[in-house]
C-alpha cells in the first residue's frame, strides 16, 4: 500500500507540472484561436532562463520564477509577430506550419547559443525528505506543486477580478464581439500569448529543478505532454486543461506501477484516446465548437 | 640548337620528377563519420568529432596518405544513421565510414552497408550482435557478453560485496545485451535480483521507477545506460534514497557524470576497458591534447574514435596501389600487430574483439581506478 501511495505522489507531481504546462497551452490556443507547436521550446528557454539567472544572482526560486516567466513571455511576443498576427484571417494551416517552423528555429539556435550538452540544475532545492520509508513528500515535490497552486490561483484572480483578464475571456469566447465591444482584440491576443508563454517558461524552470537537468532538446517531449493535457481539458478550458495534466502523470505514473516504465507514453495516449471516445469534448463542459 | 636540346631535356626531367612517387601528392581518401553531435549522447559525439580529427590530422601531417572526414550529426537516432549510412553507400567517393555511438544506430546501419559493400567500424558498439550482422560491420569496443559478465562476477561480487541487486537499464539494443548479459552471469554467481525495471531511451522521469526498486530494498542497483545515468543518480538522490551503493555499466568514465551529478555520483563504481591517469603517460599526452581542444576531460569513447582513424589508415595502406571498400574490408579483417592507444586490436572472424577490463569508482568528485587488468585472474 506504501509503495502505491509513493508512486501516487510522483504521479501528483508530475501531472502538477504538466497541468502548468497544459493551462499556458490552454491560454495561448483560447486567446490565439490556434493550436501551436512552439510551446515546447518556450517550455525550454524559460528552463534556460531560470539556468542562467541561478548561475548570476544564485539559487533565488522567485527570482528564478520572474526570469522564467518574463523570458518566456518575451519570446511569446516574437511567436505571436511570426506566426499569428499576420495571419488572423489567413486559412489556419498557415500559422500552424508557421509554429511548427519556429519551433525548429529556435529549437536549433538553442543548440548553437547554449551548446547540445545537458546542464546541471542541482542543488537549487536542497535533497530534503519527508516521511517514513518509501512514502513521503520530497522537499522539491512540494516546491513544485506549491509554485503550481500559486500561479493557478494568481491567473484565476487575474482572469476574473481584472479588466484585462476579462478583456481576455472575452477574446478567448469570440473575437467579433469583443471587437464590436471595442475591445483590441490584437493586442489582447498578444497579451495572452505571452502569459500563456510566460506560464509554459515557469513550468519549464520547475521541469529543470525537478529532473535537475535541462538541455535544448528538452521541449520535443515536454510540449506534446502539454498538447495532450490541453486536448484532454477541452482545448481552450483552462480549469479542466489542469485536471487534464494532473490526471495524465497519475495514469503514466499508476500505469508505470503495474507494468514497465518503457510503456509510459502508450499509457499516456491510450488514456487520451478513451476519453476522447467517451467524451470528445475532454473534461470541460464546454460543447461548442473546437478552435 | 644546343640550348634547344637542354632545354628540351629539363622539361622532360622535371616531368620524370613529377611523375616520381618522391613528388606525388599523397591521395587523398574520404571517410564518412556519423556521430551523435546532437541529442542526449552529444558529449560522446563531440569526443567522437574531436578525437577522430585529431587522428586523421596526425596522419596527414606525416604525408603518406590523406584523409578527409566527413562528419554527420546521427542525433544517436537510429532512423537518422540508416539515412546517413545510405547517403555514405551511395557516394562513390567514401571508402569506409566510421561510427555510430550506440549499438541501436549501428545495427540499424549494419544492413545498408552489407548490401552495399562499404566497411562500418564503430569505435563503441558492444551488442555481441551487431558485428555478426554482416562481414562488414566491425567494432573495437569489446563486447556486452565480456563487460557485463566482469560486471556481475568482479565488480558486484568480488569487488563491492554485493547480495541483493536492483537493475535499471535502457529499453534499447544495447541495453537489453547488457542486462541479459549481466543477468545470466549474475544467476550463476548466486547473485539475488530483487528488481528489474526498464524504460524507453528518451525518458525524462525515473521517480515510479526508482520507488519500484526502492519497494525490493536491493543493496547495490546497477544502471545501464550512458546519456542518462546522471539524471538516474541524481533522482535516486532526490528520493532520499541513501542506503544503496550505485553501480553503473555502460558510460565509461564520462566527464556528463562528474559535472551532472557531482555529489551526488561519490562512491559510485563503474568497468571500463581503459583508463586514463599519470601511470598511463602516453595516454595521458594525449588527452591533455584532447582536453585542450574539447574542454573535458576524453572517456573511453572518444579514445576508441581515434583508434578506429588509425584502424581505416592502416587498411588503406595495406591495400596497397589499388585502394577499393572491398581491400578496406579485407585488411581491416585480416589486421595484424596493430597497437593503438587503447592497447592491441585484432579482429575475430566477427569483426568485434574481447577486452579486458578495469573497476573505477568515483571519489572526491574524481574517477580512481580500484583494480588493474589482472583482477580479474
Amino acid at each position: 500500500m506504501d509503495y502505491y501511495l509513493s508512486q501516487i505522489i510522483n504521479g501528483i507531481c508530475q501531472g502538477s507540472i504538466y497541468a502548468l504546462m497544459a493551462i499556458g497551452y490552454s491560454v495561448v490556443v483560447g486567446v490565439v484561436g490556434l493550436v501551436t507547436f512552439t510551446h515546447g521550446e518556450v517550455i525550454m528557454l524559460g528552463a534556460f532562463a531560470a539556468y542562467y539567472t541561478f548561475e548570476l544572482l544564485g539559487n533565488n526560486l522567485v527570482i528564478g520564477v520572474l526570469a522564467s516567466f518574463l523570458a518566456s513571455a518575451f519570446v511569446g511576443i516574437f511567436i505571436f509577430k511570426v506566426c499569428y498576427e499576420r495571419f488572423f484571417n489567413a486559412p489556419r494551416h498557415i500559422s500552424l506550419i508557421c509554429t511548427i517552423g519556429t519551433s525548429m528555429l529556435l529549437r536549433n539556435l538553442a543548440q548553437i547559443i547554449f551548446g547540445p550538452n545537458n546542464k546541471p540544475m542541482l542543488e537549487v532545492v536542497p535533497n530534503r525528505f519527508y516521511g517514513q520509508g518509501v512514502v513521503g513528500f520530497t522537499l522539491v515535490q512540494l516546491i513544485v506543486i506549491a509554485t503550481v497552486i500559486s500561479l493557478s490561483f494568481l491567473l484565476f484572480i487575474f482572469f476574473n477580478r481584472t479588466r484585462w483578464g476579462i478583456m481576455l475571456r472575452a477574446v478567448s469566447q469570440d473575437k467579433t464581439a469583443a471587437a464590436m465591444m471595442g475591445i483590441n482584440v490584437r493586442l489582447t491576443a498578444l497579451l495572452g500569448n505571452s502569459i500563456g508563454c510566460g506560464l509554459g517558461g515557469v513550468a519549464g524552470m520547475l521541469l529543470a529543478i525537478y529532473y535537475q537537468t535541462l538541455v535544448a532538446t528538452m521541449g520535443g517531449s515536454a510540449g506534446m505532454k502539454a498538447f495532450s493535457s490541453s486536448v484532454l481539458g477541452g482545448l481552450t478550458n483552462i480549469p479542466s486543461a489542469a485536471v487534464g495534466g494532473l490526471c495524465l502523470g497519475l495514469v503514466e505514473n499508476l500505469g508505470i506501477t503495474i507494468s514497465s516504465a518503457s510503456f509510459r507514453d502508450m499509457f499516456a495516449f491510450v488514456f487520451l484516446l478513451l476519453v476522447l471516445i467517451v467524451k470528445p469534448e475532454g473534461f470541460g463542459r464546454k460543447t461548442g465548437v473546437r478552435p | 640548337m644546343k640550348k634547344k636540346l637542354i632545354g628540351l631535356a629539363l622539361i622532360c626531367v622535371i616531368f620524370a620528377l613529377a611523375a616520381s612517387p618522391a613528388f606525388a601528392a599523397p591521395k587523398t581518401y574520404r571517410i564518412g563519420v556519423m556521430a551523435p553531435i546532437t541529442g542526449t549522447n552529444a558529449e560522446y559525439g563531440k569526443g567522437f568529432q574531436i578525437a577522430m580529427k585529431m587522428a586523421a590530422d596526425e596522419i596527414n601531417a606525416k604525408g603518406e596518405i590523406k584523409l578527409e572526414l566527413i562528419i554527420k550529426d546521427s542525433k544517436g537516432d537510429p532512423k537518422e544513421s540508416a539515412d546517413i549510412a545510405r547517403q555514405f553507400a551511395d557516394d562513390p567517393s567514401i571508402m569506409a565510414i566510421l561510427g555510430d555511438f550506440t549499438s541501436s544506430c549501428c545495427m540499424a546501419a549494419a544492413p545498408i552497408v552489407d548490401e552495399a559493400g562499404i566497411v562500418l567500424l564503430s569505435p563503441t558498439a558492444s551488442n555481441p550482435d551487431y558485428a555478426s550482422m554482416s562481414k562488414y560491420a566491425f567494432s573495437i569496443m569489446g563486447r556486452q557478453d565480456g563487460e557485463a559478465p566482469f560486471f556481475a562476477t568482479y565488480l558486484l561480487k568480488k569487488y563491492a560485496g554485493a547480495k541483493n541487486v536492483g537493475l535499471i537499464w535502457v529499453n534499447s539494443d544495447w541495453g537489453k545485451s547488457a542486462h541479459d548479459n549481466l543477468v545470466i552471469q549474475a544467476k550463476k554467481e548466486g547473485l539475488n535480483i530483487v528488481a528489474d525495471v526498464n524504460y524507453l531511451p528518451d525518458e525524462k522521469d525515473f521517480s515510479s521507477a526508482i520507488a519500484k526498486l526502492r519497494r525490493e530494498k536491493p543493496d547495490h542497483i546497477v544502471i545501464m545506460d550512458q546519456g542518462l545515468v546522471p539524471n538516474i543518480i541524481n533522482q535516486i538522490a532526490q528520493a532520499g534514497w541513501t542506503d544503496v551503493r550505485i553501480t553503473t555499466l555502460g558510460p565509461g568514465t564520462s566527464e556528463q557524470i562528474l559535472n551532472l551529478s557531482k555529489k551526488n555520483a561519490e562512491g559510485l563504481l563503474l568497468t571500463t576497458p581503459f583508463f586514463i591517469d599519470a601511470d598511463n603517460k602516453p595516454a595521458k599526452a594525449w588527452a591533455d591534447r584532447f582536453a585542450q581542444i574539447a574542454g573535458f576531460f576524453p572517456t573511453v569513447h572518444p579514445a576508441c574514435a581515434y583508434d578506429t582513424v588509425y584502424l581505416i589508415a592502416a587498411a588503406i595502406r595495406n591495400s596497397g596501389d589499388k585502394v577499393t571498400r572491398e581491400s578496406i574490408r579485407e585488411n581491416l579483417q585480416n589486421l595484424k600487430g596493430f597497437v593503438g592507444l587503447t592497447g592491441p586490436i585484432q579482429f575475430n572472424p566477427a569483426g568485434d574483439i574481447f577486452r579486458k577490463y578495469l573497476i573505477v569508482a568515483v571519489e572526491n568528485g574524481k574517477f580512481v581506478r580500484k583494480t588493474d587488468y589482472e583482477y580479474a585472474k
